[in-house]
């Protein structure tokens, strides 16, 4: 036990300092950039690769970080027996557990059985200074860190108000480890990729095409080639931090800065009113977004009274239970008490916590529901979801490696990162909000990216898309495959947008597609390497199993994974059959508008001569980090559900899922991962002729040409300007929002010119009148008085210069007249 | 007991503890020996005094640092040593390190302005060091004559040092100014003394109070002659220590002093001998009341803490008024200096009548020596801030002076836009002097003031003190702001000097000393948990 003890403490400050170096290091790299234009011109590119050392050193921290993780835990992570087997032996003691609980009042949605899994055997949330408690032996004996340990601590103490403490915590799983390993990676990839195109940058004069100036001639500008890589390192390290973060109000921090980070990357041709708008839209959308986060944090404050993910040991070595713990207990279970429905929280050992009147602590029900619907509100915003998703397509302002880190593979994953994150916060009705927020998420904008023809646009609405799968995943109970999908679309998403900068910057920044087609002549590598990105994120596969798993890019297993997750959920809740239906309609949908994109702009016929005569081959700078990600891309999650990825992911899963919730009558229940396994092969069949026939479809239209689709979509004019439009969202917003507010901000404006004004214009001539009156009172009254003062003390001033004659004749009679003035003094004084 | 027995007890004591306690003075003045052999051998051609000065300093503060861990963790203990004569505890090691620390910077900053000159440099350094010694004497002195000896001995080398500019008249004639004044103010002292010795019998400082218990027996008043001869005594040994902190009415040395000084030594003088001399006006006053375990507190002394409450509060309110007609920095800087002492004297009056608080006022014995300790711990926190703020603005007038030639605040107009390092943390200093928030200045002032207030509620008098106190901060706002105003807001006029002092090692030594006035918000619960230690060790 000792053994283990020390090991795993030993192993959890190792993993916190790498992974707080991995952090770090960007941050440090964007101090110095940031001042790049003090310490280099605008030529150098020492900047650049000094992000680039940054963040890749920021990689390898993360890299030895899980390796030393996977070393420590001896793979055990990646075995397959223990939790292959683990999901077909779920519900074996879950009547045991109930027994247990008899006593405890449990909640209608838990009663029935969230038993105990093969989670229950450890205890999950290990702190590593915390004994590991029973069931641990076989792995202490062999002195093995267990692979689902959390590691968490704190490692500074901002400020104590009251019982308010606000301190700097790690939180590492391997979850964290396996996003930072994403976040490095890609960012890397990234950061390489943003010197070949970004160097257009590296001048004195940089001419921006885009902004027209009143005189007629482009705006000119110096190049702020360093400026780039410095915001962008300061947003690795806020991504990062977020990670890392081990409370929820420390993620909010980091939260934020991710939040500024977009702002100035979208913004950074300011210069550009449509940047500037992107910006803007994209700051108060997520501001939006926050205040629920905010009114979550406040609840989450007030009735749990720490901000911490994991438990904490205090100054007197007492410990002291995390929000997780405190909602979900040891066995993943929420205790409802059947008098008043609110929620009984866990103490640090399995027992009731108690307030200080000894009474249990509670937390109302909804308390919890808005809590957790406050921070999701958060994550809607942050991961562009229904209805805060029109940010994210004008976000595409920014240059393009901003939209690949930012936009695809990092930030909007901030926000299903922390929703899976703060899973065991989250009840049966908010998870439902999730799911349906998802559903209509990815439907409404898979359908706006079939008709868009800006390259990028059609990545980013295809992004909002991805992320709805991915809320959709959890919402439906399918934490792993929601967390599997965001890793995988990292790597392709981000893969596809580098590939379509390629492209842009191969055009000179030609961005509609209808001026492109034919370029893989010219362009072969990103055609390529673009190929395998449609290819994984429409899913496709070839349907032959050797030695146990699909031939099939990444994109294939973890959206069959989400589809399962939705068809066995549907399974258990009939009611909502459209969350199964939606996904899968739409895996077609996706299909169809991603081969549409590589159909137009790299097969058939040149459209734009012009375009097509001046496109060329990226340089190597740019395609390298191209054919890396694909690799990924395509690899990344080799082996399914039984790969590599997964099992590192699912070790992280929050205690209770994989045996599912269910409920009794009425209420929701959520699918164990038995169940989805017994509909997995089903579903991936389905999902997989879905997507057959949207890429053929694509083919048809757009590869082979026999249907025009100008035609198609003139057949439909309605419904084609209604996708135009975006769903109209954005005219909706305006109806809604913007005008009522310029409507109201004008009778404002009337009421401040005529009111306002008006009191105050009278207010100040009055002034002026009394003024004119006190000035004369002040002038000679308080002057006067003022003045007789500051001359009597200054005449006294003056006068005590005159005692200082300089004569030293007249000091040293002072000396004696001194001594017998004081002496005298005293005798006068003294009380008798 | 033999003589030999005797003198061998004394040269045991003197080998095995007197001389290690006695290690900092020692090892400054075996610097000077150093410095005067390398003048005699020609080596100061290749070492520059002012590197041996400044090595002999650093051997000499790791030292006395050295000594305030030790004596922290209780391997070297407090005690009187060289047969009593001197007195080894908390404070006077705090002294010790503060003295030296000061010294290294004044040394430092020598060597930045050029003064004095590489010919002159032994002479000056030893000067500097002879005086440190004294100063070091002075806070640890535990008899009556090492009283004497210190201000001496600290005295004598500054007469030369404020004469050092030769061939300047203002200089020769300010030193004479002080030698003639000191020596009529250490002859009154000297009296003092000799009438305390001669009354008590003994010159022994922890005696005293039992000894004049003895001697006044149960007369509290001053109906008594013994009473008044007594206090004629004690009266007049403040006019030594007076003349050292140029309180009021003995003030009259300072400016001049100061004007024909060079920036430096003014610097110099206005912290170093001030801080030595507090120290010993706290020994003295507490030599006078004695341990005060359990006894009736002395309405006799009561009235003196009252009395210099009184003075204080002349001092500051004279100084501030006097600084107003002023034209001149240095003579400006010489004022400000005289009020700060007025200000710290205050918490001297406050250490003093709070110590000897009337049985009425609802103090035990212990909560009065926890109240003084506190007097005394704000005392020693102003005292390290005073010195940054006022080693900062000499120090900044000195290198001004070596660019525009000129102490004169009409010659400092439009600076600002010239020098802005400078001029920035000239700010900071006297923003500081002044005591407005953010600067550490302003806590000085607030625990000072805060004392007062506590021993307000002992004596009602001590209220007006405390609001002539507060007044008196609002007086010091003109003159300061006044330099301020002319450095930053008037135009530099046609054809004046120019100076350029950039972030060269001048621009960042004023910006080191300057910082911590700013930096040490931060660390304030440090500074006074270590000057609380040291004040607590005064009672023990």
């Amino acid at each position: 036990m000792l053994l283990a003890d020390a090991s795993v403490s030993s192993l959890g400050n190792t993993l916190a300092i790498l992974l707080g170096i991995a952090c770090l290091l960007p941050l440090c790299g964007f101090l110095i950039e940031i001042f790049a234009g003090y310490w280099s011109d605008r030529l150098s590119k020492t900047p650049a690769l000094m992000a680039v050392g940054c963040i890749g050193g920021g990689f390898a921290c993360s890299l030895l970080a899980l390796i030393l993780w996977g070393n420590a835990t001896c793979w055990t992570a990646l075995k397959a027996d223990e939790h292959g087997a683990a999901h077909h032996s779920v519900r074996d003691d879950s009547a045991e557990t109930q027994l247990a609980l008899a006593d405890e009042e449990l909640h209608a949605d838990e009663h029935s059985s969230a038993g105990a899994d093969d989670h229950h055997a450890f205890h999950p949330e290990v702190e590593h200074h915390v004994a590991s408690e029973e069931g641990h032996d076989d792995h202490a004996a062999e002195g093995l860190v267990p692979a689902h340990a959390v590691f968490s601590g704190t490692i500074y103490r901002l400020a104590k108000f009251g019982n308010l403490d606000i301190t700097v915590d790690y939180y590492i799983d391997s979850l964290t480890l396996v996003m930072f390993v994403m976040v490095t990676f890609i960012a890397t990839c990234i950061h390489i990729f943003a010197i070949g195109y970004m160097s257009e940058e590296l001048t004195h004069e940089y001419v921006d095409h885009a902004v027209h100036m009143s005189d007629g001639h482009h705006l000119h500008r110096p190049g702020r080639f360093y400026r780039f890589f410095a915001y962008m390192s300061l947003f690795c390290f806020s991504m990062l931090g977020l990670v890392y973060s081990g409370s929820i109000f420390l993620v909010f921090v980091f939260w934020e800065l991710v939040g500024i980070c977009s702002y100035l990357l979208i913004g950074f041709y300011v210069e550009r009113k449509s940047a500037n708008v992107a910006a803007n839209k994209a700051f108060i959308m997520n501001r939006v977004g926050d205040f629920g986060f905010l009114i979550g944090l406040m609840i989450l404050w007030t009735s749990f009274g720490t901000f911490r993910f994991a438990e904490e040991i205090d100054d007197h070595g007492q410990a002291h239970a995390g929000l997780f713990h405190m909602v979900r207990g040891d066995k993943g279970l929420m205790r409802v008490s059947s008098e008043t429905g609110d929620v009984v929280m866990w103490g640090e050992h399995e027992e009731t916590l108690l307030d200080e009147n000894d009474q249990p602590r509670t937390i109302p029900y909804y308390l919890l529901v808005i809590a957790g619907l406050g921070i999701f509100a958060g994550c809607v915003g942050k991961s562009a979801q229904f209805p805060l998703q029109t940010w994210l397509p004008d976000a595409m302002e920014g240059p393009t490696p901003v939209s690949a880190l930012v936009h695809s593979a990092t930030m909007v994953a901030a926000g299903v990162y922390l929703a899976g994150r703060f899973f065991p916060m989250f009840t049966t009705d908010v998870l439902l909000v999730i799911a349906y927020t998802g559903c209509i998420t990815l439907f409404v904008a898979a359908t706006i990216a079939i008709v868009a023809t800006d390259i990028k646009r059609v990545l980013a609405y295809s992004t909002i898309s991805q992320l709805g799968y991915m809320m959709l995943a959890i919402g439906v109970g399918g934490w792993g495959a929601g967390l599997f999908h965001l890793i995988t679309h990292a790597f392709f998403k981000s893969l596809m947008f580098l590939a379509s900068g390629s492209v842009i910057f191969g055009c000179h920044h030609e961005q509609e597609m209808p001026k492109m087609g034919g370029l893989w002549r010219k362009m072969p590598i990103t055609a390529l390497t673009m190929l395998v990105g449609v290819i994984a994120i429409a899913g496709l596969a070839i349907p032959v199993t050797i030695m146990g798993a699909r031939i099939a890019f990444s994109g294939y297993h973890s959206k069959d994974a989400i589809v399962a997750t939705a068809l066995a959920f549907t399974e258990a809740n009939s009611m909502h059959f459209l969350l199964f239906l939606t996904p899968l309609v739409t895996a077609g949908i996706t299909a169809f508008y991603m081969f549409r994109l590589w159909f137009y702009t790299f097969a058939g016929d040149p459209r734009d001569k012009h375009v097509y005569d001046h496109a060329h081959e990226t340089p190597k700078v740019m395609t390298i980090p191209l054919l890396v990600l694909s690799l990924f891309a395509a690899g990344c999650a080799i082996g399914g559900e039984e790969g590599v990825l997964y099992r590192l992911l699912s070790n992280s899963e929050p205690v209770g899922v994989a045996a599912g919730r269910m409920s009794g009558a009425g209420g929701i229940s959520l699918p164990s991962h038995e169940a989805i396994h017994l509909v997995h092969a089903q579903a991936g069949t389905w999902a997989l002729i879905v997507a057959v026939l949207g890429a053929f479809l694509a083919y048809v239209f757009y590869g082979a040409r026999w249907v025009n689709p100008t035609e198609v979509g003139q057949s439909f004019p309605r419904l084609y300007r209604f996708l135009v439009e975006k769903w109209q969202f954005d005219a909706l917003y305006d109806a809604m929002f913007v005008r009522p507010v310029r409507i109201i901000a004008g009778w404002f404006v009337v009421f401040d010119r005529v009111v306002l004004d008006g009191f105050l214009h009278a207010a100040a001539s009055s002034v002026v009148h009394i003024s004119k009156w006190d000035r004369r009172f002040d002038e000679s009254i308080i002057d006067g008085f003022v003045n007789l003062m500051a001359s009597v003390t200054f005449g006294i001033g003056r006068s005590f210069k005159k005692v200082q004659t300089g004569m030293l004749r007249q000091y040293i009679t002072f000396i004696a007249l001194g001594v017998l003035a004081l002496f005298v003094l005293m005798l006068s004084f003294f009380p008798n | 007991m033999t003589f030999e027995v005797l003198l061998n007890q004394v040269i045991g004591e003197t080998l095995t503890v007197s001389i290690c306690r006695f290690g900092p003075e020692l090892i400054v003045s075996a610097t000077i020996l150093v410095l005067l052999l390398n003048r005699l051998f020609g080596i100061d051609r290749w070492v520059a005094p002012y590197w041996t000065t400044l090595i002999g300093c650093m051997i000499a503060l790791g030292y006395a640092t050295n000594q305030y861990l030790l004596l922290q963790q209780g391997t070297l203990p407090a005690g009187e040593y060289f047969t009593g004569l001197m007195m080894f505890d908390g404070f006077t090691v705090f002294l010790r390190i503060f003295l030296l620390l000061f010294l290294i910077l004044v040394t430092v900053l020598t060597v930045l302005s050029g003064i004095p000159d590489l010919e002159d440099g032994p002479d000056f350094y030893t000067l500097l060091l002879g005086s440190t010694i004294g100063m070091m004497i002075m806070s640890g002195a535990n008899h009556l004559l090492m009283l004497f000896i210190g201000i001496e001995m600290t005295s004598v080398p500054s007469y030369a040092m404020v004469g050092f500019l030769k061939g300047r008249r203002q200089s020769s004639e300010a030193a004479l100014k002080y030698v003639v004044y000191g020596a009529g103010a250490a002859g009154v002292m000297l009296y003092g003394i000799s009438l305390i010795a001669g009354m008590l019998g003994t010159g022994d400082m922890p005696l005293i109070a039992e000894r004049i218990g003895q001697l006044t027996g149960t007369a509290s008043n001053f109906e008594s002659p013994l009473v008044r001869t007594l206090m004629l005594a004690i009266v007049m040994v403040f006019v030594g220590l007076s003349f050292k902190l140029s309180l009021v009415p003995f003030h009259f040395w300072c400016p001049d002093a100061f004007e024909g000084a060079s920036a430096e030594v003014a610097g110099y003088l206005s912290v170093a001998s001030k801080a030595a001399a507090f120290g010993l006006l706290i020994r003295f006053c507490l030599a006078l009341t004695g341990t005060i375990e359990g006894a009736a507190s002395s309405p006799i002394y009561l009235f003196l803490g009252l009395a210099i409450g009184f003075v204080a509060m002349v001092t500051a309110t004279f100084g501030n008024l006097a600084a107003y007609a002023q034209t001149n920095v240095k003579r400006l800087l010489a004022y400000s200096t005289i009020a700060h002492a007025g200000y710290m004297l205050m918490a001297v009056a406050a250490m003093m009548v709070l110590l000897n608080a009337p049985s009425g006022a609802g103090l035990t014995s212990f909560e009065r020596q926890e109240l003084a300790a506190k007097s005394i711990e704000g005392l020693l926190f102003y005292l390290v801030v005073y010195l940054f703020m006022n080693l900062g603005a000499f120090a900044i007038v000195a290198l001004i002076r070596n660019e525009i030639y000129s102490e004169e605040i009409s010659d400092y107009k439009g600076l600002a836009r010239q020098t802005p390092v400078l001029c920035v943390c000239m700010v900071i200093c006297l923003v500081s002097l002044i005591g407005i928030p953010p600067m550490a200045g302003f806590f000085g002032k607030l625990f000072v003031f805060a004392s007062v207030f506590q021993s307000a509620k002992v004596h009602w008098a001590m209220w007006v003190v405390f609001l002539v106190g507060a007044i008196n901060t609002v007086f010091s706002l003109y003159y300061y702001l006044q330099v301020l105003k002319t450095m930053f807001l008037d135009e530099r006029p046609e054809g004046a000097r120019t100076i350029d002092i950039p972030l060269n090692p001048s621009g960042w030594y004023v910006i080191f000393v300057t910082a911590p006035l700013l930096l040490l918000i931060l660390c304030t619960e440090q500074l006074t948990q270590t000057a609380r230690t040291v004040a607590a060790g005064l009672f023990l």
